[in-house]
């Protein structure tokens, strides 16, 4: 399975690659970014993206809602400090399969992760 | 205390009930807290590293979390997983905590609750914008043995 990790922060990248060693993927890529993880969509085609919302250049919001339309089976775990649940509905309306508020511990991150494996 | 005051200071216990799930959450480690004081803009000095964010919509101001290389490797350490971080690294870290803080404070204000994307430094930068007509508090902090501050000066 090939993932690709969007956060702005260079530590959430490496912490979510971290805690995820135990599944069976293969990281094809990570972005810091809503345009570079919208190219990496596009150019390697993960199955599963790990997003982040507040980015600059396009947000993780805008950019789940490009990814939707380029690659709708792609399965979208949001991952965000914005703890509200407007915005957390918003993600789920638009797509994402599932949203996880930081601060993430490593078993939030596995059992969100594990959830979005196990749904269709 | 005038109702303005006092409705500032839950401004504050919300950011410092936020700071301190932060912590409690990803290291199982309590932070404590020291009693807040209010502080100028030019009086304040910044320890080695710290992120800043920029607050917009229903609230309009900033806060920083600002703390010594060694709270943030420490932090890296515990909850990265990282053994030796740079310099780079603690202050993405310093960042990243305080987007953290700041965007987890939508739970009480809600989505009309803007934060920037988190700008950091090293040091004191020669000027420390904040909102005009806005007290400024700094809340002490300890974590494992790391002493650190977060300034919140909202409106």
């Amino acid at each position: 399975m090939k993932l690709l990790i969007v956060d702005d922060s260079s530590m959430m990248r490496t912490t979510i690659e971290n805690h995820l060693q135990n599944y069976d993927l293969q990281i094809v890529g990570k972005a810091s970014n809503g345009e570079e993880a919208l190219q990496m969509v596009i150019d390697k085609k993960p199955d599963v993206v790990t997003l982040d919302i507040t980015m600059p250049k396009m947000d993780g919001i805008q950019c789940l809602e490009e990814i939707m339309a380029v690659a709708p089976q792609t399965k979208v775990m949001i991952i965000t400090a914005l703890s509200d649940k407007y915005t957390g509905l918003e993600a789920l309306k638009k797509g994402a399969r599932e949203y996880l508020y930081k601060p993430v511990t490593p078993e939030d991150l596995k059992e969100g992760f594990d959830s979005l494996l196990n749904r269709n | 205390m005038d109702v303005q005051q006092l409705a500032f200071e839950k401004t504050v216990n919300v950011f410092i009930n936020s700071l301190s799930n932060y912590f409690l959450k990803l290291t199982k480690k309590p932070i404590k807290t020291y009693a807040p004081f209010v502080k100028e803009p030019e009086d304040l000095i910044m320890k080695e590293c710290t992120g800043m964010i920029g607050i917009s919509g229903n609230k309009k101001g900033l806060i920083y979390i600002s703390g010594d290389m060694g709270m943030f490797e420490d932090l890296i350490k515990q909850y990265v997983g990282l053994n030796s971080p740079t310099a780079n690294d603690m202050l993405d870290m310093a960042g990243e905590v305080s987007n953290v803080v700041a965007g987890n404070v939508r739970e009480t204000y809600g989505h009309e609750f803007m934060i920037s994307i988190p700008v950091v430094f090293k040091g004191t930068p020669d000027r420390l914008k904040f909102p005009d007509d806005v007290p400024i508090y700094v809340i002490p902090m300890s974590w494992n043995g790391h002493e650190a501050f977060m300034v919140v000066g909202i409106k």
